[in-house]
């Protein structure tokens, strides 16, 4: 049976929808990568890596789909360039565009209650507790505890995370309790889930509490600062063995608890930032699948002290990238181990889902994702608000538990303030950088570190940091296949 | 090869009739078969009769006789006499494999279509035919394929068919090709939202990243944007989607980076359907631009099938052979050709997987891989 | 553009037709973490720069390496604000339609239609 072909087939050139070569600029931004490569990154966060000089090219009308067919494609594709001044699919731009940034869809999700500032640790680092048996002075009481709930509920958001922290959070074990149990029954008239989570160095841990842990889905978050020495180096419990009982207290929530209730933080000091294969090597020793190498905490370096705070943004920059090479070197060993940090910004540049992670995202965390009720009723922005705080500085807090309503905290006039810097595509700086998209605005940490919630970019150490992370991960990607298929593991989870 | 279609003298057909076909004149059916010379009286019952037999001028009702051949047609298939005695099977109920052919129009004109467009308006003809159709399939039809042309050119028939079918048959698994294209208008997309239909899955293709190469390889310009577009507003109605790609010359080289820019752009797709070419249609007059041999784009494939299902985006590789995929693949590969398409090479007989293979389209017997052999069991 | 050196000072007379006040003041932001920057309007078409180094070491700086990159960034923000101006109106439009509360969907312009005859419009 013959096919009448009364249709022609017409070729190529005919669907081209310019006449000519003329084609219109999408936004974009663009940073050397290497002294050899560029990055491209559009307005959703797709990145492109092309030879240094394509950038120039591009904006210069230097290319045509004829010499540089595939670029020219992967141009229009990648929504860098259009054909037509309004692109046909603007739609699909606009939808990503909100799709990325629909972390805030239901405004504060994470509650940090302070439950009490008493501990038995000395970390070198903390800057808040107290190593005290006053409960009626650093415990909170239980008309804060009740006033903090109220606030919590009335956050939009049907999910909420209720986190307590400490000082040593498990010394008022009797209080958590107290608060779990109004929450639950709040959270069923209001009709919102709720994940509870304490942070604690396990010390205090007992075998009532994991039943109590398991009963009440309660997850556990501890702190693992590397091998014996360096653990117990930073976090020294008087008299005793900080690190195994660290261990331990891991060992039993795994046990009791499931591996995937109790994870471990690591803080990094002066001291860890030498032995980054020991940290990393612990942590798989202990059998951890993720290590959060988090950068150190700004709250003990000097104020304004830029040359010093440079020094120490170099040294971690040294520690990070050994870490995760050795970390990546496990993986491509075999052993399934995420880096927490890295995953954060891999799943902004890689997937087009929202990414929400407080100190890395713009609208900034602060208010917008956590707010923090601490032990004494004060209502902060954020952790490092209250941190602050214990220095003297109020300059983030926001409220009173009991006398202010939730509009004095999430509207007030700090609030606004704070609004006014909390987005990085207005920040000097931030407005222009490529990695707009996979960084963040944090007023906190610019404030405390050079004096103002604007932040100078050139000499902040958040800046250098994350640009540089951010660049290394970028570098490794394009380097090796191997290494861009382990990134997408950690994004996906599978081994 | 498995017959649809045979012919016969008609007799009183005024227009097309549609019925359930049985020997046996005590079964409940519309259509009676009659094979022997044997007294029968008039059975009021059955709308027509269909025979080998020269009985024409002794039957009192619209029939076909002198049929060439009616032992393809099995007791409960579904047929549809026509006014120029054609009799077409249009359901069969001894297959897996029923579909409902609405049109052969189509606003597109890809290069390797397999069922080539008629420039002519059957949609009056396919509607009255389905209308008839639809009551009669059996409730347990676990499956049934809507296909063309391009069905969405019914307009407001399209929509009718489906809410005939979702009232029919509530059980049964709708599986839509489309090109997508008319779901640009928010109206249609809308409209078929309205529906409600979760058991309706569109199968829509996306040839490329890149728009120019889309629309190239389905011949009409703006296609691309188009299909994004309907896609979209598809998603915002909460329709299931499927991605169709098929796998040609055309489309392999950016076959990578058609997968991330589904992952990126289409992320609320159900499932990939990533499938070999089929000799058929328009595809042997366009061979020299399309021919690959599936051995040469297993990097290709390999690469574009683990990365959306790594982001657990269910994908699936059809018309296939075993022994031209690359092993990693496997696990994606299904039997997909319908029964009535399906075949295998003499070398075929010899191998250990014959019986997971999807084997080869009837059609490709005359144009397949070179590498085809059997893999013979490892001692 | 001009370059001088003298006594720990590089200065620079930049035409401000070729790089406007923003991209001067963009570019010359980044060098403020080694440099003092001073930014004077010399006349209607030129800017007048200083940079000085803010760690005062005696021996010479490497001005040949600064002067390089001074270029090299300028001709990089002046991109950038080509990128700016081009999509200004189609980066509000994205946004806007991100987060308008109204239905933002252009009706359809283009063709679906077969040589038969077909109005999605008209279902």
């Amino acid at each position: 049976m013959k096919e009448r072909l009364t249709r022609k087939f017409l070729p190529p050139d005919i669907f081209k929808k310019s006449a000519g070569d003329t084609y219109y600029l999408l936004p974009f931004k663009f940073h050397r990568i290497t002294s050899k490569k560029e990055v491209l990154i559009n307005e959703v966060g797709d990145f492109l890596i092309v030879p240094v000089g394509t950038s120039a090219l591009i904006i210069e009308r230097k290319i045509n789909r004829e010499d540089h067919e595939e670029l020219y494609a992967d141009l229009i594709a990648n929504f860098f360039i259009s054909e037509q001044p309004i692109p046909a699919l603007a739609e699909v731009l606009a939808t990503r565009y909100r799709t990325k940034k629909s972390f805030l869809d239901y405004f504060t999700s994470l509650h940090i209650f302070v439950i009490t500032l008493r501990c038995e640790h000395t970390c070198h680092y903390c800057q808040v507790s107290r190593v005290t048996a006053d409960k009626s002075l650093y415990d909170m009481s239980k008309e804060h505890i009740d006033a903090g709930i109220q606030i919590m509920m009335q956050s939009p958001n049907p999910h909420l995370t209720m986190e307590f922290q400490g000082g040593e959070a498990l010394l008022a074990f009797e209080n958590i309790v107290y608060a779990v149990k109004r929450v639950q029954q709040e959270a069923l008239i209001r009709d919102k889930t709720v994940t509870f989570v304490i942070c604690t160095n396990l010390a205090p841990l007992t075998e009532d509490m994991l039943v109590y842990f398991k009963q009440n889905n309660i997850l556990i978050s501890t702190s693992l600062d590397g091998p014996e020495s360096i653990h117990n180096k930073n976090r020294h419990k008087p008299f005793d063995n900080s690190y195994q009982l660290t261990i331990d207290g891991i060992n039993k929530c795994r046990k009791e608890l499931g591996e995937e209730n109790i994870s471990a933080l690591l803080t990094t000091s002066t001291l860890s930032l030498q032995y980054p294969n020991e940290i990393v090597d612990e942590y798989v020793n202990q059998g951890f699948r993720n290590i959060f190498l988090r950068p150190i905490s700004p709250y003990g370096f000097a104020k304004h002290n830029e040359k010093k705070n440079g020094y120490e943004t170099a040294q971690f920059l040294d520690f990070y990238k050994k870490a995760l090479n050795r970390i990546l070197q496990h993986n491509l060993n075999g052993y399934f181990i995420r880096e927490d940090y890295a995953c954060i910004i891999l799943k902004k540049m890689i997937t087009p889902f929202p990414v929400g992670y407080v100190d890395l995202q713009s609208p900034a965390g602060l208010i917008n994702s956590v707010i923090v009720f601490n032990y004494d009723g004060k209502i902060y922005a954020s952790d490092e608000s209250r941190m602050l705080a214990e220095m003297n500085d109020f300059t983030f807090q926001l409220g009173t538990l009991g006398y202010s309503t939730y509009k004095d905290v999430f509207y007030g006039t700090k609030s606004i303030e704070i609004s006014e810097v909390f987005l990085n595509e207005a920040l000097p700086g931030c407005a222009d950088c490529a990695f707009q998209a996979y960084c963040g605005a944090d007023p906190v940490f610019n404030y405390a570190t050079q004096g103002d919630m604007w932040g100078h970019r050139p000499t902040s150490s958040f800046c250098q940091r994350n640009m540089e992370i951010i660049r290394y991960l970028i570098e490794l990607m394009d380097s090796d296949k191997k290494i861009e298929k382990i990134f997408r593991n950690w994004i996906t989870g599978k081994n | 090869m498995i017959q649809l279609k045979t012919k016969g003298r008609p007799y009183n057909i005024i227009g097309p009739i549609v019925g359930r076909v049985t020997r046996d004149p005590d079964v409940e059916a519309e259509i009676l078969l009659v094979e022997r010379d044997s007294p029968f009286s008039s059975l009021p019952r059955f709308k027509s009769i269909i025979t080998p037999l020269d009985i024409g001028n002794q039957i009192d009702k619209p029939s076909v006789c002198n049929v060439q051949n009616i032992d393809h047609l099995c007791n409960g298939d579904i047929v549809v006499v026509n006014t120029d005695g054609i009799i077409n099977t249009l359901y069969r109920i001894n297959s897996h494999h029923n579909f409902l052919l609405l049109t052969e129009r189509c606003n597109s004109n890809c290069l390797m279509c397999s069922q080539p467009p008629k420039d002519r308006d059957d949609i009056p003809y396919f509607y009255d035919i389905y209308t008839q159709l639809i009551p009669l399939i059996p409730k347990t039809c676990s499956e049934l394929g809507i296909t063309g042309g391009e069905p969405t050119l019914l307009g407001r028939k399209f929509f009718q068919l489906l809410q005939q079918l979702s009232f029919n048959l509530p059980e049964t698994e709708i599986h839509c090709l489309t090109n997508g294209r008319a779901f640009a208008s928010s109206n249609m997309a809308n409209n078929l939202g309205r529906l409600s239909y979760s058991r309706l899955m569109l199968g829509i293709p996306v040839y490329s990243d890149y728009y120019q190469l889309h629309d190239y390889v389905v011949q009409a310009k703006g296609a691309f944007d188009q299909t994004i577009q309907g896609l979209y507003n598809l998603a915002k109605n909460k329709v299931r989607i499927e991605i169709r790609i098929v796998l040609h010359k055309l489309t392999i080289p950016r076959l990578p980076k058609l997968a991330k820019f589904i992952y990126k752009n289409l992320p609320f797709v159900e499932h990939v359907a990533f499938m070999a070419l089929e000799y058929q249609g328009y595809t042997p007059h366009n061979i020299d631009k399309l021919w690959i041999d599936p051995v040469d784009y297993s990097k290709e494939l390999s690469e574009a099938m683990h990365y959306l299902s790594d982001y657990d985006i269910n994908v699936s590789l059809y018309n296939s052979q075993l022994c031209t995929t690359p092993q990693d693949l496997w696990q994606f590969s299904r039997k997909s050709i319908s029964d009535w398409k399906n075949s295998y090479l003499a070398e075929c007989n010899k191998c250990s997987v014959l019986e997971d293979c999807g084997g080869l389209f009837q059609s490709n017997m005359m144009k397949h891989s070179d590498h085809i052999k059997a893999l013979l069991q490892k001692s | 553009m001009t370059f001088q050196i003298s006594d720990h000072f590089l200065h620079l007379t930049i035409d401000g037709r070729l790089y406007n006040e923003s991209i001067i003041y963009k570019c010359f932001y980044w060098y403020t973490r080694e440099f003092t920057v001073n930014i004077d309007l010399k006349n209607e078409t030129s800017y007048n720069i200083s940079l000085q180094p803010i760690s005062k070491r005696e021996s010479s700086y490497n001005w040949g390496e600064v002067i390089e990159r001074i270029k090299r960034d300028l001709i990089d923000f002046r991109l950038r604000d080509i990128i700016t101006k081009e999509t200004q109106t189609i980066k509000e439009l994205i946004v806007a339609k991100a987060f308008a509360y109204y239905d933002t969907e252009d009706p359809l312009t283009s063709d679906v239609s077969d040589r038969v005859g077909f109005d999605p419009e008209n279902v």
